[in-house]
């Protein structure tokens, strides 16, 4: 018997979930537009997964990343559920992320 | 230096199972006359796939059949939440779908318009936009 996979698998859970509250959270307080950011951010995660010489640690950052990058197609449909008053609206201003102008030339991603 | 695959089987896994149940709750809600049979189906497939990862030997299989099962398990619970959000008109109903058109009936909330399908403006929408969406005209 091996409850390795099994324990990843409500650990990754657990990391889903948390993707909930910081796309919420991330989207109220930064805007929609740092999407690209928070992809590249997964894309490190999973990249440095490869170099966690544990089984758990490489793991955990490998679902970690997927998350983020999961968590950035859903920045576009959140900031339309904020605006229909779904979620609270955050009516203050937002920072910008760098090269906003180019990001804004890119369709969000949503999936 | 030995790279370790562990977490990029991990990752991938995830990602793929969590958009594949995103899709897929949606679509089957959409066209299903019923929702406990797919949740039923959903929660034995993920509880199968559970049972397969502690009886397998091989690390990449058992770490992928472990998470593959647990988002199964995810959208068995996600069905019946579908359909509340299809009630409270959050997701469109299809009226083609004699539970949904049920639904529609019964509901005055409840609505065929997709309001996800659409980018943000940056400002909160007001009643008359919202009106213009079509809230008001089911």
């Amino acid at each position: 018997m091996n409850f390795f996979g099994l324990f990843i698998g409500i650990a990754t859970l657990l990391v889903i979930g948390l993707g909930f509250i910081w796309v919420i959270r991330s989207e109220y307080y930064l805007g929609y537009l740092w999407w690209p950011y928070f992809i590249g951010m997964g894309v490190l995660f999973i990249l440095a997964s490869l170099f966690v010489p544990s089984l758990w640690g490489s793991a955990l950052v490998g679902v970690i990343g997927a998350s983020f990058i999961w968590g950035s197609t859903e920045f576009k449909e959140q900031a339309v559920r904020a605006e229909i008053g779904w979620y609270p609206f955050n009516p203050g201003p937002k920072p910008d992320p760098p090269f906003v102008e180019a990001i804004k030339k890119l369709p969000a991603p949503h999936l | 230096m030995e790279l370790n695959y562990i977490g990029l089987t991990a990752g991938l896994t995830a990602f793929l199972g969590i958009w594949f149940g995103h899709l897929a709750v949606r679509k089957i809600d959409f066209i299903s006359p019923s929702i406990w049979v797919p949740a039923i189906l959903a929660f034995m497939l993920g509880f199968a796939l559970e049972a397969a990862a502690i009886y397998s030997a091989n690390l990449y299989v058992t770490t992928s059949l472990g998470i593959l099962g647990m988002t199964l398990l995810w959208d068995a619970i996600e069905f019946p939440r579908q359909h509340r959000r299809v009630q409270s008109g959050r997701a469109p109903a299809n009226p083609t779908n004699p539970r949904h058109a049920r639904i529609l009936a019964e509901n005055s909330s409840a609505t065929t318009i997709d309001w996800l399908k659409r980018n943000p403006t940056g400002h909160m929408l007001s009643a008359d936009e919202l009106s213009q969406m079509g809230k008001y005209s089911a």
